[in-house]
């Protein structure tokens, strides 16, 4: 081949790579937007973050009740796992393919993205009034960021000291109320050589929910409020009294020393063999009891600190939102509306043994029932540590948490950094 | 002839075209943008970010988690550099006698190396599991059961813990590098050591290491490479965990990036980690260019 030739072809060959490239690219473009033109099937994408097998099963059947009664509604769910999910959801929302509806959960971790424009308000569904009539008043706030909706409260459940009422009787331990006889249980359960309170750190949040409790019942929860809020520095008594409470568990050995090695359903298979006492856990810890076990599970209401405070407790709420970007917002809605139905929440409600957000939905069962009644009966709620908390500063937050459970002597440190860690937050 | 020189300067650039560009918008042009990321406030969810300066730098020197991810980095460094090259090589010897069965030992030992990170990541987690978990049970079963503990949960274990796995890795990986280089040693070499009387430590030390300095190069060049890119491992076995005793670089900067929503910052610290890691390639392609000079 002669030189000028060869160049020729060099050139070519790229030029038609290149086209073939764009080429491609082209036509998978057009291909994504032929659902959008088919007027007989419209697509429904759902992002959900519930991989736990049981919310998983009872989500899809859900789905498919809302595609029986919607035949020109093709949905698609993908489903994540929840670390993966917080990670993702905040691509998806800001590219400009994100799906119709997500799963989320209320507060402050819905506000960082409705400030942001990425969501969609729901007033058409919920404003004016509506949202009382499928919700508790008390929700409102967790469902809003500014004047409008952008969060469907679906499910809700509490927080509790999950004990087998089988160990507790053979060890002759009844349920404690204060703190000093739940130090007493401690201390029986570890003459027993067995751990008193199970926990797994490795994803840090479970911390969260021991800071909120033991804060809340020394401090109430304005003051928790007040902090999770970032108004309070993290040096004030205050907060160290929560963590010298937090110090008498550690030293007296109540958690399991390599809490830091479990994930929190490693750390709950010691509690449902009967090797731990007892665990701070929302109501979902049932999603992983094996069955001989589901009997044999209960919970009682964190003990009480101080007498003078009022009860508190942490009720997260789960629910759905649409982003700002979803391509199909009308058959979003018209899904959401679905999902906040009495049938659909009362369905999903006995399915997984949690409360429905919607107010004519009664408790599923009689564990429920008492979950129920232990919320209706406290002073206030709070969602959770890293729900009420800024997320970035939740994060480093139970980091610290952790590190405290491990080195109790470092409490200065930490505390110091928290508060240089806060303060660079609210600049 | 005019076309006939010109050709010599335009025929590799035709052909380069295709993957410059490529090059220019996926490995360039991300580099520059986390450069221009690391000087702002982005949260990597809305484009209002403000230009915050050096801000990020000066956060990040007086992050005590930094420091501690940068000294897990070094003992990265320094393992992978040390372990796999002299195992790796003593394997190579081994399996390249050619005796019966080498070829079934080479496959195993080459197993490691075809399986991914996140893989490995999961069976050495298992392995360290504190209780039940294969190391404990073993340790237990030997009678030395005072050596037992929650590998990846005790603060002073857990880093080597986690350059154990990677090393089981990068181990099998120099392993092949020599048995690839010892192909090159010339055995008349080996046979004119020997005639002339030189043991077998004698030929090892004086002909066959000299004769594998390239392979050696290689070695530690990809193992300190390697070892400043830990990120798999780390994130599937410890997430950085207890509280960021085990974190490296990679994994800080994906933590605060993606999952606390500080892209700046992450990319401050990507900025780092792109430094560090540039030094050592620099001196890696530096050496090799003159070694191709030299020829």
């Amino acid at each position: 081949m002669s030189t000028p030739i060869r160049l020729l072809v060099g050139m070519l060959v790229t030029a038609a790579l290149l086209l073939a490239v764009s080429a491609t690219a082209l036509a998978a473009g057009q291909q994504e937007v032929t659902p959008e033109d088919d007027p007989a099937e419209t697509e429904l994408i759902i992002n959900s973050n519930r991989s736990d097998p049981e919310p998983r099963r009872v989500f899809a059947e859900v789905v498919e009740m809302y595609e029986e009664r919607n035949p020109d509604v093709s949905v698609t769910v993908n489903t994540f796992s929840h670390e993966d999910y917080k990670t993702l959801l905040r691509t998806w929302l800001g590219s400009a393919r994100a799906p119709d509806v997500v799963t989320w959960f209320a507060g402050e971790r819905m506000r960082f993205f409705a400030e942001r424009d990425l969501l969609e308000p729901l007033d058409s569904l919920l404003g004016g009034g509506a949202f009382t009539d499928y919700f508790p008043a008390s929700f409102e706030s967790a469902a809003m960021a500014g004047d409008s909706y952008y969060f469907l409260p679906e499910t809700w459940y509490w927080w509790g000291v999950y004990y087998r009422p089988s160990v507790f009787e053979e060890h002759g331990v009844d349920i404690p109320e204060t703190w000093d006889e739940f130090m007493d249980a401690i201390a029986t359960f570890k003459d027993a050589d067995m751990i008193p309170i199970a926990i797994g750190t490795r994803y840090l949040w479970t911390t969260g929910g021991w800071f909120d409790y033991l804060n809340m019942r020394i401090n109430g929860m304005e003051f928790h409020q007040e902090l999770t809020a970032g108004e309070v520095p993290y040096t004030d008594s205050r907060v160290r009294a929560v963590f010298e409470k937090w110090a008498e568990l550690v030293e007296a050995g109540a958690f399991m020393d390599d809490h830091s090695a479990y994930a929190w359903q490693e750390a709950a298979t010691p509690l449902f063999e009967g090797d731990a006492a007892m665990y701070l856990m929302g109501q979902f810890i049932f999603d992983t009891a094996p069955d001989e076990v589901q009997d044999d599970l209960d919970f009682f209401r964190f003990p009480v600190i101080d007498p003078s405070i009022g009860l508190y407790e942490d009720t997260p709420i789960d629910g759905f939102m649409i982003p700002e970007k979803a391509r199909n917002k009308e058959a979003a809605m018209d899904f959401i509306e679905f999902l906040a139905s009495e049938e659909i929440q009362r369905y999903q409600a006995e399915e997984l043994g949690r409360l429905a957000a919607n107010v004519n939905v009664e408790p599923p069962d009689d564990h429920a029932r008492k979950g129920f009644e232990m919320v209706q009966a406290s002073d206030g709620v709070m969602q959770f540590f890293d729900r009420d908390a800024d997320e970035e500063f939740a994060n480093r937050a139970m980091n610290s948490f952790v590190e405290f459970m491990t080195f109790p002597d470092r409490l200065d440190d930490i505390l110091e950094e928290l508060e240089q860690e806060r303060q660079r937050m609210q600049q | 002839m005019i076309v006939g020189q010109r050709k010599i300067n335009l025929t590799p650039w035709a052909f380069l075209a295709l993957p410059l560009t490529f090059y220019l918008i996926w490995v360039i042009a991300p580099v520059v943008q986390t450069i221009g990321y690391s000087l702002t406030d982005y949260d990597g969810v809305t484009f209002d970010a403000a230009f915050i300066g050096l801000e990020n730098f000066r956060l990040l020197f007086t992050d005590r988690i930094f420091w501690t991810a940068l000294a897990n980095n070094v003992r990265w460094l320094i393992f992978f550099a040390l372990l796999p090259i002299p195992i790796g090589l003593g394997l190579a010897m081994l399996l390249n006698q050619g005796y019966q069965g080498s070829h079934f030992f080479r496959t195993v030992l080459f197993l490691p190396m075809t399986l991914s990170f996140v893989i490995i990541g999961q069976i050495w987690g298992w392995i360290y599991l504190p209780r039940a978990g294969a190391l404990n049970t073993l340790l237990e079963f030997i009678g030395m059961s005072g050596f037992t503990r929650p590998w990846l949960s005790d603060p002073g274990t857990v880093t080597y813990s986690l350059i154990a796995a990677g090393t089981w890795r990068q181990i099998p990986y120099v392993m092949i590098l020599y048995l690839a280089g010892l192909q090159s040693v010339p055995t008349d070499l080996v046979e004119a050591a020997m005639i002339d009387g030189a043991s077998w430590w004698q030929r090892f030390v004086r002909v066959v290491i000299p004769m594998l300095l390239p392979s050696t190069v290689v070695a530690v060049s990809i193992s300190i490479i390697d070892s400043l890119r830990a990120f798999d491992i780390v994130f599937v076995m410890t997430r950085g965990g207890p509280f960021n005793q085990s974190q490296v670089l990679a994994n800080f900067m994906y933590i605060e990036a993606f999952n606390n929503y500080r892209m700046g910052y992450g990319a401050a610290i990507a900025v780092i980690q792109f430094a560090v890691t540039f030094t050592f390639i620099y001196l890696y392609v530096n050496y090799t260019m003159k070694r191709e000079q030299a020829r």
